[in-house]
C-alpha cells in the first residue's frame, strides 16, 4: 500500500454539514437540561449584582460622575473571570466522557472524520460559552455606557472575550482526548487556566525579582551647589549625574503578561488614552493596564527626571519626549498574546483530532475503545 | 438448525466480509493472535469463545474501530486499512456496552446517526421511523433514550447500527440481558435481516440460543480462531441425532441391522446421521421395522459439544 493512497484517505475531512451535526448532537445532549438555564440565569445575575455593587463603591450612586473607566474595565474583567471559571466545565470532559459513556465509538464508526467530531464539540462548547457571554453583554454594555467607553472599545472587548473562551474550550478538548480519566482532564484544566490567568503573573512577579540587576541610570536633578535659599529651583538649575542602583529588568519578562487573558483584553482594547504624560486624570482602567505593560516591555529607562519642580512651566527634557515617543512606538502586546494562544488551541485541537482518528493505532492506556 | 443444506464455511471469494492473519496487541497483552474469517451473504454466522478470547477486539478491528498489527480485512472488495471509510460505511457495528445519549429522544439517537452516515435529513427522519417501528420503538419515538428498558435499548442500539443499511452487521453479544422472549424476537429480527442478505457475525455466551439462529460459527480461543479443525467438529455434532424408542432393546436391534454409525444410550441410541433428509429416512426405516420411535432429533445443542470439547484441547 503506497503511502500517498494512505495520506490521501486519513487526511482528515470536514464537512460544515457534519461539523453542525455533531454540534447540534452535543448542544441538545448537553444544554437541552433546566439546569443549564439555571446556570445561565445564576451566571446573569452575579454579573448583574457585581456591576450594580461596583457602580455604587465606585460612584456612590449609579451613574455619577466620572470613574475613569473602573466600572467598565471590572465589568468585564469580572465577566471574563467568570467565563473561565465557566468555559473548562464544558469540554474538559466532552471526549473521554462520551468515551465512558460509550456514546463516542458509535459516532467514530459512522462516516463523521476525527476532525468533525473534535470541530463540532468544539463548536457545541464554544456556542454555550457565548450564551453565557450574550447574558453578561446588557452589563457590560451598562459598564460602557457609564464609564464613557467608545463603542468600539466595548466591541473589540466582547470579540477578545469571546476569542479568549474558545481558547480555553480548545484546551480543554485536547486534554480531555489525551487523558483516561474525566476528573484528571478536569483538573489540568483548571489548572491551564489558573496558569494563564494567575501563574503568568506570578512568574512575573518572580521573573522580575530575578531580574534585577545593576544599572546605571542618568539623573537630572537640581545640582549639588544649589542655593535652596533662593527658593524653589527652576529646570536650569538642574544637571545629570549618574547614578548605578539595582533595577528589575522587566524587558526580559514582559512577555509572561503577554499569555495573561486579563492583559490581552485590556491590552487589545482601544484606548483614547494619553501616554505622553502621566496625566493619570485621563486614564481608563484598562488603559493604565495597557500603559504599564508596555513600560515593562520597555524595562527601565536610562534616565529620570528628578527635577519636577515648576513642572508645569517647563517643557518636557527631550529624553522624556523620547522615551514618550518610544512607548507609543511600540507594537501592541495583545497580537502576541492571541498569537499564543493561539497556538495553544490549534494545537489542542490537532491533538484532539489525532486522539479520536479511527481506526486506533496506540490507545491510551487504560481506555477501551468499547 | 435452521439451515443445514448449506456448506457451512464461506467460500471467501464470494464473503462479504473476511478477514486473514489479523493481529493485535494491547501494551503486552496480545489480546488477537491470529484471526482468518470471512462471513457469507444471507447468513449469521457466531463468534464464540471464552471470557478474554478476543472477540471484541476482533470484532472492533471488523468495524474499523481497531487497527490491527497485522493482517488484511476486506469489506465488500473494499480494504480496510486502505479506504477505511469505504469499508466502514459497508459495517453496523452494534457494541456491547449500549452509549447513553441521556436527553435524546430515540428518534433523534437514529436520525442523528443516519445523518452521520450523509443520509439528507428528510430522508434521515423517515428512515428512523421505519426502523424504530420495525423494531417496535414507534411508541418511544419521542420519549428520551435514557427511559428505556435494557432490551428496548439494545433494539434501538442495533436500530442504531443498521440505519445506513450495511451489507455487514458486527454484533457484540447482542443477546445479554434479554429475557426469552425477547431473545426470540431477537432471533427473528436477524433472521430477517439474514434473508436480506446481510451478512451478520454475532458473538454471545448463550450457546443454546446460538444453535437455532446461526448458520456457521467460528471458535475463538486464546486470540486464535479455529477454522476447518471447529467446522469439522461442528459439522459432525449437528449429524447427531439422538433417537428414543418405546422400547430400547428393539431399537438398539433394528439399528444394528443398518449401516450408519451409532451408539448405545439409556433410553435408545445416538445415530450419526449425513443430513436432515437422512434423518427423516432413518425414522421411516425404524417405523417400517416396526420400532416404536418416541422421539428423534439432534443431539443437544452441537455449538455447545463443539466449544466443550474443543475448549477441552485447549486446556
Ligand atoms: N484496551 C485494552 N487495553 C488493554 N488490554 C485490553 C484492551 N482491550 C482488551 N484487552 C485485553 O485483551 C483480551 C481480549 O479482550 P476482549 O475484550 O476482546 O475479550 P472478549 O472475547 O470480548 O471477552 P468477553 O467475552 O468477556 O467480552 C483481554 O485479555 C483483555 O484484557
Ligand atoms: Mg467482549
Amino acid at each position: 500500500m503506497s503511502t500517498a493512497t494512505q495520506a490521501r484517505t486519513s487526511r482528515a475531512r470536514a464537512t460544515m454539514g457534519g461539523v453542525w451535526l455533531v454540534a447540534a448532537l452535543e448542544l441538545r445532549l448537553r444544554v437541552r437540561s433546566g439546569k443549564w438555564i439555571a446556570a445561565l440565569i445564576a451566571f446573569g445575575s452575579l454579573v448583574g449584582i457585581f456591576t450594580l455593587l461596583l457602580a455604587f463603591a465606585v460612584n456612590g450612586q449609579m451613574f455619577g460622575g466620572d470613574d475613569y473607566g473602573v466600572i467598565f474595565g471590572t465589568v468585564v474583567f469580572f465577566v471574563l473571570f467568570m467565563g473561565l471559571l465557566v468555559s473548562p466545565t464544558l469540554t474538559a470532559t466532552s471526549i473521554n466522557g462520551d468515551r465512558k459513556d460509550g456514546t463516542l465509538a458509535p459516532l467514530q464508526a459512522t462516516t463523521l472524520s476525527a476532525t468533525t467530531i473534535v470541530l463540532g464539540k468544539l463548536l457545541a462548547a464554544w456556542l454555550a460559552s457565548l450564551a453565557f457571554l450574550t447574558v453578561a453583554l446588557p452589563f457590560i454594555v451598562i459598564g460602557a455606557v457609564v464609564s464613557h467607553a467608545p463603542f468600539w472599545t466595548a466591541v473589540v472587548t466582547v470579540l477578545v472575550l469571546a476569542f479568549e473562551l474558545l481558547v480555553i474550550c480548545a484546551i480543554g478538548m485536547g486534554l480531555s482526548a489525551s487523558l483516561a480519566g474525566t476528573a484528571a482532564s478536569a483538573v489540568l484544566t483548571y489548572l491551564a487556566v489558573a496558569t494563564l490567568a494567575v501563574l503568568t503573573l506570578v512568574f512575573f512577579g518572580l521573573g522580575t525579582a530575578l531580574s534585577i540587576q545593576p544599572t546605571t541610570t542618568r539623573i537630572y536633578d537640581v545640582s549639588y551647589d544649589y542655593d535652596w535659599a533662593e527658593g524653589e529651583p527652576s529646570i536650569e538649575d538642574c544637571e545629570w549625574r549618574e547614578e548605578t542602583w539595582e533595577e528589575p529588568h522587566t524587558e526580559y519578562v514582559w512577555w509572561l503578561l503577554a499569555a495573561n487573558p486579563f492583559v490581552i483584553v485590556a491590552d487589545a482594547a482601544p484606548a483614547e488614552d494619553d501616554f505622553d504624560r502621566n496625566f493619570y486624570d485621563d486614564q481608563t482602567m484598562l488603559g493604565s493596564i495597557k500603559y504599564a505593560v508596555r513600560e515593562a516591555r520597555l524595562g527601565p529607562a536610562e534616565f529620570q527626571n528628578w527635577c519636577y519642580y515648576n513642572y508645569g512651566d517647563t517643557e518636557a527634557l527631550p529624553e522624556e519626549l523620547q522615551r514618550a515617543e518610544e512607548l507609543q512606538e511600540l507594537s501592541a502586546v495583545w497580537p502576541w498574546g492571541i498569537g499564543f494562544h493561539t497556538l495553544l488551541a490549534a494545537g489542542s485541537v490537532l491533538i484532539a483530532i489525532r486522539r479520536v482518528k479511527v481506526p486506533y493505532g496506540k490507545l491510551i492506556s487504560g481506555t477501551r475503545v468499547a | 438448525m435452521d439451515v443445514v443444506d448449506e456448506p457451512a464455511a464461506a467460500d471467501p471469494a464470494d464473503a462479504a466480509l473476511t478477514a486473514t492473519g489479523v493481529r493485535r496487541a494491547f501494551g503486552t497483552v496480545q489480546a488477537v493472535v491470529s484471526a482468518d474469517l470471512a462471513i457469507a451473504p444471507g447468513q449469521v454466522t457466531a463468534l464464540i469463545g471464552p471470557n478474554g478470547a478476543g472477540k471484541t477486539t476482533l470484532m472492533l478491528m471488523l468495524a474499523g474501530l481497531l487497527a490491527p498489527d497485522a493482517g488484511t480485512i476486506t469489506v465488500g472488495g473494499a480494504n480496510m486499512r486502505r479506504s477505511p471509510v469505504k469499508a466502514r460505511t459497508r459495517v453496523g457495528w452494534m457494541p456491547d456496552t449500549l452509549g447513553t445519549w441521556d436527553s435524546l429522544t430515540c428518534l433523534e439517537v437514529v436520525t442523528t446517526f443516519a445523518r452521520a452516515y450523509g443520509i439528507k435529513a428528510t430522508d434521515a427522519r423517515a428512515r428512523a421511523f421505519e426502523l424504530l417501528t420495525r423494531f417496535q420503538l414507534a411508541e418511544f419515538a419521542s420519549r428520551p433514550a435514557r427511559v428505556l428498558s435494557r432490551g428496548q435499548k439494545q433494539r434501538l442500539s442495533l436500530a442504531r447500527a443498521i440505519v445506513h443499511d450495511p451489507a455487514v452487521l458486527i454484533l457484540d453479544e447482542p443477546a445479554s440481558g434479554l429475557d426469552p422472549r425477547a431473545r426470540a424476537e431477537l432471533r427473528t429480527v436477524l433472521r430477517e435481516l439474514a434473508a436480506e442478505g446481510k451478512a451478520i457475525l454475532i458473538s454471545s455466551h448463550v450457546l443454546a440460543e446460538l444453535d437455532e439462529m446461526v448458520d456457521d460459527a467460528v471458535f475463538m480461543f486464546a486470540g486464535s480462531t479455529r477454522g476447518t479443525e471447529a467446522s469439522e467438529h461442528l459439522e459432525r455434532a449437528r449429524r447427531r441425532y439422538s433417537v428414543i424408542g418405546l422400547d430400547a432393546a428393539a431399537l438398539q436391534k433394528a439399528l444394528a441391522a443398518q449401516t450408519r454409525a451409532w451408539e448405545t444410550t439409556e433410553a435408545g441410541a445416538i445415530v450419526e446421521v449425513a443430513d436432515a433428509a437422512d434423518a427423516a429416512a432413518l425414522n421411516a426405516e425404524l417405523v417400517a421395522a416396526g420400532v416404536a420411535v418416541a422421539a428423534l432429533a439432534p443431539v443437544g445443542s452441537a455449538l455447545e459439544s463443539t466449544y466443550l470439547s474443543l475448549e477441552g484441547e485447549q486446556r
